[in-house]
């Protein structure tokens, strides 16, 4: 949100000396498509502006497909995703989609557009041509552009927080993710996991990742 | 290899130099007298009023409201964005109708509305000897009453000792200490110990460790009318029983041994303090002074250091707004921070993503009766060894009706009830509360629990620095550096950037520090009074 702070500098709705009466008094701008309450919850763990937050793990939500949104709070609520309590960022996750209906997804579907996405930054270093290799295998479902596909369900990893993409793929890897019968989307990614022997593959292809976006 | 020098010998050798006034001060950095400097309430010089100052203050924290409070007497133009409907962050009480506002799990407290009827679910306990806190109890005019921690009366539980039946307090640690003192008699002679003593020292010593342990003229220990007495009208009109000596074999088999004696020692020793009428009481006596100067359910979602300001973007009654100031002090979480989106320099951003959230778990019920004053306990802690780990008393309301229990405390491993449902977590706490009192499950109703780690804008207890053992010099240098002033503007306050997180006295110490940094620069000292001690 700088492009905000900046605005009101350059329009000088902002003042340096403030009084709590002028605070009181101020106007701001309304924000776009905004549901206080869901947008307060999600906020804490997924960043301010949705744009993750790496020591919560919560990631980048900001840029992130509105159907994909939905398919993974629908994961969650159906105990696909976060049921090991070992694991507990995913386990939070769940607790959290558990308690939303239909129309707070719905909202937040809408919301989701609203937002600025900014691409996350890189943290993740690898063998980028290692890494090219091994992400023609994901080329079919992710795209070349790494953008997704929605048709095949899969979402565009191509400016995902790097960090938590690396935390999926183990995931999908121990079998915590992508591994419950009914969850055909997730099951999807079984076909891949042979290629990733270990954690450096999974860096390699992440860095790839990074360089394309 | 050079021998290792005493502290006694040293004390020596700069009294010798110095005289006596030396040997105090040394004695002091050495950690064996306690240090007279006086609280470091700043006394701050107000500002000119041509030369106006603005602060804007994130989060409602005791450290937020300290600098709130002296910065405004010292006529700063103070705000205080609080993302919580409420004031005070982890010093919170909960009472009838209020709201616990866990992610995923929000409860309403449905306790009866009595002024004794409340629950600390953050902090509770304030030592005698944290004088900055205490300070401000004083000058707000905050009442105190006794805190009691140990009751001699209430009780260890532990599966392993006794086939779990629960043990009075005091039976437990007179027979330990009755061992101890034995054990010491018995071997205690005067060539063992690396200082002669003399005839009339050694007797003293042996008297010490007699009264200590309640050791017969023989030197043994044969039980103590300090566990209390069998009889319970034993004493008065006639003889009472002694209670029969437990096996310390039977003790050592409970890891209580190692954690019992100590629970009252330090900071947690006598004597202990808590506001008449719940912890927030402090919270509201800070706040009452600047009503209108506090402003809730503000989320702070950017702060941007400029070369004379600092931009806040916060969200506040559905509306992105922005305020610029001459300086900010932060007391969000810096796990937080970290999904806030601002322009911090590098170093501190790296210092941001090193630390953990810590955790804390605490639970309570609302008790039907007083059960407890029928088992002669008015306060203190039962210890179980079980997740709930400590059942607390309330010291107040006495001979009340009802009262509130603390029925669970986790600090530092409170994540095996975060995981737990609501309902998963009451039956627990009942549970495991019912190896202690048999019909627990009686007395208790209207269960809340508060897992630190999921409370909204909060997600964590104190900050966890350390990833080993001890405290690296490079993490020091990492809390460091975000306890230093980023810009010359921005100051990131609160127990999270003290070395002894997990106590408000921190908080408010870190607070001070950075209040009196920023006068300094704010009234012309450019340089401000930094560095910012490492310790
Ligand atoms: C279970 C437990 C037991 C404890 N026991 C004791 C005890 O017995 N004695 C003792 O002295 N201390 C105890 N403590 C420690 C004490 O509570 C803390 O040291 C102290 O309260 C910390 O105050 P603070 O100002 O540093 O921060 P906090 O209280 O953590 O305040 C941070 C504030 O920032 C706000 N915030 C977060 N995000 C945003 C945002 N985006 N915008 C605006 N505001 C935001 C939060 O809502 C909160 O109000 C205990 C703590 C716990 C949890
Ligand atoms: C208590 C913290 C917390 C809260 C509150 C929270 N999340 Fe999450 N969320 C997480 C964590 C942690 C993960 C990552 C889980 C993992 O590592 O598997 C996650 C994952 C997700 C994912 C999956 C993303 C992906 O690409 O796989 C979505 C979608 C999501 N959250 C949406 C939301 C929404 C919407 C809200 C608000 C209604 C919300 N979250 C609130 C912590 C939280
Ligand atoms: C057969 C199709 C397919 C292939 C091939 C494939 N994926 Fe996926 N991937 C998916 C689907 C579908 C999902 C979404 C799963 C869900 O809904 O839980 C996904 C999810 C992911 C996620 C989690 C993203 C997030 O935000 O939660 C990562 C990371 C990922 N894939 C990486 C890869 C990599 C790397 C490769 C190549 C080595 C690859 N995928 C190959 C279909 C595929």
């Amino acid at each position: 949100m700088k492009n905000f702070l900046l605005a009101c500098l350059l329009t000088g709705s902002a003042f340096t000396l403030f009084t709590p009466v002028a605070f009181a008094q101020q106007s701001g701008m309304p924000i776009p498509g905004q549901e206080p309450v869901l947008t307060s919850i999600c906020m804490t763990c997924h960043g301010a502006y949705g744009q993750g937050n790496p020591v919560v793990g919560g990631p980048r939500l900001a840029g992130m497909q509105a159907w994909y949104l939905k398919n993974q709070l629908e994961s969650f609520r159906n105990g696909w995703r976060g049921m090991e309590k070992d694991y507990l960022p995913a386990y939070e996750m769940r607790e959290t989609a558990s308690a939303l209906t239909e129309t707070d997804i719905n909202q937040l579907m809408v919301m989701l557009e609203a937002w600025d996405a900014e691409p996350a930054p890189d943290t993740i270093t690898g063998d980028v041509s290692k890494g090219a290799e091994l992400y023609q295998q994901c080329v079919a479902c992710h795209g070349a552009d790494a953008m997704g596909n929605e048709l095949l369900a899969a979402p565009a990893l191509a400016g995902q927080n790097d960090w938590y993409l690396l935390s999926q793929l183990k995931l999908f890897k121990s079998g915590y993710r992508g591994s419950h019968p009914e969850d055909i989307f997730g099951l999807r990614m079984q076909v891949v996991l042979p290629l990733l022997n270990n954690e450096q593959d999974m860096q390699d292809v992440l860095a790839y990742i990074n360089s394309i976006d | 290899m050079t021998e290792k020098v005493t502290r006694r010998e040293i004390l020596n050798l700069i009294g010798a130099a110095g005289g006596s006034a030396a040997v105090l001060g040394a004695s002091a950095a050495l950690g064996l007298m306690p240090n007279s400097a006086a609280a470091s309430i700043p006394q701050l010089k107000p500002l000119d009023p041509a030369n106006r100052k603005s602060v804007a203050i994130l989060g409602a924290g005791i450290s937020g409201l300290t600098a709130a409070y002296e910065l405004s007497k010292a006529g700063y133009d103070c705000i205080v964005l609080e993302a919580s409907h409420r004031p005070g962050g982890r010093n919170m009480t909960v009472r009838s109708g209020d709201i616990i506002d866990e992610v995923g799990n929000r409860q309403v407290c449905e306790f009866d509305d009595e002024p004794h009827m409340y629950f600390n679910a953050g902090p509770a306990r304030l030592p005698s000897t944290h004088r900055n806190i205490l300070h401000y109890c004083k000058e707000l005019g905050v009442e105190l009453e006794v805190f009691i921690n140990e009751s001699k009366e209430a009780y260890v539980q532990d599966d392993n000792m006794f086939g779990g039946k629960p043990i009075k307090n005091a039976m437990f640690t007179t027979n330990a200490r009755g061992f101890m003192a034995e054990v010491l008699a018995k071997n205690f002679t005067r060539q063992e110990l690396d200082q002669p003593f003399t005839e009339w020292e050694a007797e003293r010593i042996l008297g010490m460790v007699r009264s200590f342990g309640d050791l017969n003229s023989a030197n043994e220990f044969r039980g103590s009318s300090r566990a209390g007495y069998a009889d319970i009208d034993g004493g008065y009109l006639a003889h009472g029983i002694q209670k029969e000596m437990v096996s310390f074999r039977e003790l050592l088999k409970s890891s209580y041994v190692n954690r019992l004696l100590n629970a009252n020692e330090g900071e947690t020793g006598p004597i202990l303090f808590q506001p008449v009428g719940g912890m927030d009481k402090i919270i509201t006596g800070f706040v009452k002074t600047m009503p209108e100067r506090v402003y809730y359910n503000a989320i702070v979602t950017a702060v941007e250091l400029g070369d004379d300001s600092v931009n806040i973007a916060y969200r506040y009654k559905g509306m992105e707004n922005s305020i610029k100031a001459d300086y900010c002090l932060n007391c969000i979480p810096t796990h937080l921070m970290s999904g806030i989106t601002h322009n911090f320099p590098r170093d501190y951003t790296d210092a941001m993503l090193y630390v953990r959230r810590g955790e804390a778990y605490k639970s309570a019920f609302q008790a039907k009766e007083r059960f407890w004053e029928k088992e002669d306990i008015y306060g203190g802690i039962s210890w179980v060894n079980q997740p709930i780990r400590q059942i607390w008393y309330p010291p107040h309301g006495m001979f009340k009706e009802k009262g509130v229990i603390l029925s669970s405390y986790d600090f530092g491993g409170g994540m095996h009830f975060t995981r737990l449902s609501q309902e998963e977590r009451i039956e627990a706490a009942i549970s495991q509360g019912e190896k202690v009192h048999a019909d627990y499950r009686k007395y208790v109703e209207k269960g809340i629990t508060i897992a630190w780690n999921r409370m909204n804008h909060m997600l964590g207890c104190a900050a966890r620095w350390q990833r080993g053992a001890v405290m690296t010099s490079d993490e020091e240098k990492l809390m460091h550096t975000l306890r230093s002033p980023a810009a010359n503007r921005h100051y990131f306050i609160g127990d999270q950037v003290t070395l002894h997180a997990g106590w408000q006295e921190s908080a408010i110490v870190s607070a001070l520090w950075s209040v009196n940094d920023l006068h300094n620069r704010a009234i012309g000292n450019s340089a401000g009074i930094n560095p910012a001690p490492l310790v």
